[in-house]
């Protein structure tokens, strides 16, 4: 038996603060990796009282800066940052994640990513995170420099076999770590700019996504769907790249008597272009002409929010189909506890971990062929996302015809069997071994 | 002799709540009773109450030479009966001092006239009744929501029995014609038409505190001097129609709104050679000359002065719509709650909140509105008339299960 490996985890969204997805799967999986190695997370925030057992949980919001002036002789590395200097960003309007609530438009320019100037971690770097809000923001380019200033002078001071960031806003991070410790960089893909912004993006946060992939040891997408467009898209050298599917949370699953008659049929997610909320909207559409018994709702917020309500009135469907803005987790399951069909028609959808919770709840989902969960959930009825025509025959078959539905809902309990974050767990860790040779 | 015809309009909605999709199924109250009120009682004492008090006042003063007259919406005196009798007993005591002309309109101030004729009969009549039982009187002028107007409406309501009718004085109504006259509908010389003098009224409603404009601040003499300057010929009508709100409410009392209304009268009565009339007075003393023609529909709104403050967007249309194509269902309930709702539910105001347009009308519109956003309104209007198609369902089942 092989000695603990130690393991430097950098993450940015992780409970109780969700964004999406990503939250999720860093607690799922780091949870399930306590028992296989040492795990040491740094995360921008973190809540006070919030732990986690086995897991060293630092969030740089709890830090104080007199824990980084006695660290002395290695602050004065002036080579620090070269690593940086062959790659060249291009200005452009970047928003990976708007911040809705607040009703701004975010965009910035990434003019330079890291400045090599300043080394030192500042009262201000400090105050920076102590303050944190919303951990994306305006200002995320000059979050993320912050992060990997500090993260690196922790590192400076910890033992650790390997490093594993966790999507973009910590690769600076990472390859600063890496730079100067010598340790192998894991890169652990959740989502891309592609699946963000669309498959022509070529911006700031591609650049980064791109030459960080190429710098790593080892990288790490959540679904063979999403393997294929780092390889496509991003031109990574294949033999490095190894999927892991995310697993999913055992929750305790129970049903909701709807208030009203009608079928009830559930999208969730960002109201981004990548989650295809039009398509379902026009497959709502579809639905309604031939099943007027039927209600369709639209969970979550974006920037296309209000074009989509207009279309809904357009289509004049507006009540059939319902928008409930963003929600609490416990009001998003109770939609599940009385949801008939589940529908994600993703654009490009890395993994999507709601469809297995549907599928925990015995909804049956009809999801795009562009998602990575239909690698692990082969019940689903799938379709291209852009055939509104086959969705919708999916959707009304699931409604009129009992055997169907329930043979999707078993195949799923089936399906979900093999889902776990365990499973994910002895995976990346084998992977430190085959991979890395750690 | 040239006159000068006030009318003031009054009317409260009932807001509704920020109905969710949660909602639906589960609740059928939609009004936001406790917004309702608190505004109910705000304009309540910052207007109607003290405007009342002094228009009754005046009324006494000028011993039958100051003359105005109201339209009240059946909505907003359902409201003062429930919760402002004060406000409802002062507008009976204006109604008694037999200066005061009371018009018909829409029970619900909705836009039936133009999706509906069975409805929109509906609810005059029952406007009509409710004036006649909380005023004594029957209205022989009619006034149609915000002033929507156009030929179809002219000749329904001549057929109606109404001596005349009011409408916005947009220019491409009268453009052919001089201004400030009784004109009669093009198809028919029988039905005279008032057109509201909207830079005059503007002045007293928008511009009166504005101290960007080159008049301000606008005294009652300034004003009466204006109203002698226009008003040249012998049949001339200066028709001031404006919110009742004007006074108190868009225009706070420091603004020196009331005092403009105190000494108005007596400006104009003395050190003018115009009267006040009320629309029937004016419809009787003035022959009708002039024809206008109203094809497409106009209004008093915005800047467009059409329905665009209503049918602006594809949301107006499909709440509309949505709520016209429920009327053959909801009637055949019987039910007189649900009717009742459903009627609730066709106030313009609803469709008002939803507009889209921006700069100052979008200003104006969000003045008004309780919510974020138009495209909020859109949605709670429509959860609400998910729940309420659900009601109506349910209601006609059991019927024909009777």
């Amino acid at each position: 038996m092989k000695e603990k490996l130690k393991v430097l985890m950098l993450g940015w969204e992780f409970p109780p603060v969700i964004n999406g997805g990503l939250g999720v799967a860093c607690f799922g999986l780091s949870k399930a990796m306590t028992g296989l190695v040492d795990l040491s997370l740094i995360i921008p925030k973190t809540a006070a009282g919030f732990v986690v057992e086995n897991l060293e949980l630092i969030g740089l919001n709890q830090l104080t800066i007199e824990q980084f002036k006695n660290q002395g002789a290695s602050t004065t590395n002036t080579n620090t940052y070269d690593v940086f200097k062959e790659v060249t960003f291009v200005e452009a309007d970047f928003a990976p994640y708007k911040n809705y609530a607040s009703k701004t438009d975010v965009t910035c320019e990434s003019t330079e990513v890291i400045s090599s100037k300043n080394p030192e971690v500042t009262q201000d770097d400090i105050l920076s995170f102590e303050s944190v809000g919303d951990i994306y923001g305006t200002d995320i380019w000059d979050k993320i420099q912050r992060y990997a200033k500090v993260v690196s002078k922790i590192a400076q001071n910890k033992d650790f076999d390997v490093i594993h960031a966790h999507d973009w806003m910590t690769f600076v991070a990472g390859l600063q770590v890496k730079h100067e410790s010598g340790k192998p960089l894991v890169l652990h893909i959740h989502s891309l700019e592609t699946d963000r912004a669309g498959i022509g993006s070529r911006g700031g946060v591609y650049q980064l996504e791109k030459y960080a992939m190429e710098l790593a040891d080892l990288v790490i997408p959540v679904s063979n769907y999403t393997a294929s467009v780092i390889k496509h898209h991003y031109g990574i050298d294949t033999d490095k790249i190894t999927s892991v599917h995310n697993g999913v949370e055992a929750l305790t699953p129970y049903k909701t008597k709807k208030p009203f008659p009608e079928k009830l049929i559930l999208f969730l997610g960002r109201l981004t272009g990548q989650k295809g909320p039009g398509y379902f909207l026009e497959t709502a559409q579809k639905v309604i002409a031939s099943e007027p018994n039927v209600r369709f709702v639209m969970v979550g917020t974006g920037d296309k929010l209000k074009s989509l309500i207009e279309a809904g009135a357009f289509k004049q469907i507006g009540n059939k189909f319902h928008f409930t803005g963003f929600l609490s987790p416990e009001k998003v399951h109770e939609l599940l506890s009385m949801a008939d069909v589940y529908c994600m028609p993703s654009v490009s959808e890395p993994f999507g971990i709601s469809a297995l919770e549907a599928t925990q709840y015995g909804v049956p989902c009809v999801i795009s062929n562009q998602s990575g969960v239909s690698e692990v959930l082969p019940s689903a009825l799938s379709a291209d996302f852009f055939d509104v025509n086959q969705m919708a025959k999916h959707i009304v078959s699931l409604l009129n015809d009992g055997k169907l539905k329930k043979k999707v809902v078993l195949n799923g309990y089936e399906d979900l069997k093999n889902v776990s974050w365990e499973n994910a767990a002895q995976k990346v860790v084998s992977l430190y071994r085959d991979k890395l040779f750690l | 002799m040239a006159s000068v015809c006030f009318y003031f309009q009054v009317h409260q909605p009932y807001r509704l709540k920020e109905y969710s999709f949660f909602h639906i199924g589960r609740d059928y109250v939609y009004e936001n009773h406790d917004l309702n009120l608190q505004v109910l009682n705000k304009v309540a004492d910052k207007c109607y109450v003290k405007a009342n008090a002094l228009l009754l006042q005046l009324i006494n003063k000028h011993k039958g030479e100051f003359k105005v007259s109201f339209s009240i919406s059946g909505l907003a005196l359902e409201q003062f009966e429930q919760f402002r009798p004060d406000v409802l007993a002062s507008f009976q005591a204006l109604a008694k001092t037999g200066c005061v002309e009371f018009l018909g309109e829409t029970y619900y101030h909705s836009l039936a006239a133009l999706y509906s004729a069975e409805e929109f009969q509906r609810q005059v009549d029952l406007h009509k009744e409710k004036i006649k039982a909380l005023f004594g009187v029957e209205p022989t002028v009619f006034r149609n929501t915000e002033l929507i107007y156009n030929n179809n409406l002219a000749r329904y309501i001549q057929k109606q029995g109404y001596v005349g009718l009011l409408c916005e004085g947009t220019e491409r109504l009268i453009a052919a014609n001089p201004s400030n006259k009784v004109y009669h509908a093009e198809t028919n010389k029988s039905i005279p038409v008032l057109a509201r003098n909207y830079t005059l009224s503007d002045d007293i409603s928008f511009r009166f505190s504005d101290q960007n404009w080159k008049e301000w601040p606008l005294s009652a003499a300034k004003f009466s001097n204006w109203l002698q300057e226009i008003a040249v010929e012998k049949d001339d009508v200066l028709n001031l129609f404006m919110d009742y709100e004007t006074f108190g409410e868009h225009q706070w009392e420091e603004t020196g709104i009331f005092e403009f209304l105190n000494d108005l009268p007596e400006q104009v009565l003395t050190n003018t050679s115009l009267g006040f009339k009320t629309p029937s007075e004016v419809f009787k003393s003035y022959q009708a000359n002039y024809p206008i023609t109203a094809p497409e529909t106009i209004s008093w709104a915005d800047a467009e002065r059409d329905m665009s403050a209503w049918q602006g967007n594809a949301m107006q249309h499909e709440c509309l719509e949505k709520i016209y194509e429920m009327e053959e269902s909801v009637k055949a309930t019987g039910n007189e709650a649900l009717i009742h709702c459903w009627s609730k539910l066709q106030a313009s105001d609803h469709f008002y909140y939803m507009s889209t347009k921006h700069s100052s009308d979008g200003a104006v519109h969000s003045y008004f509105s309780p919510y974020n956003t138009p495209h909020d309104a859109y949605l709670y209007y429509m959860n609400i008339i998910a729940d309420f198609e659900i009601r109506v369902n349910k209601s006609l089942k059991v019927k024909s299960e009777m």
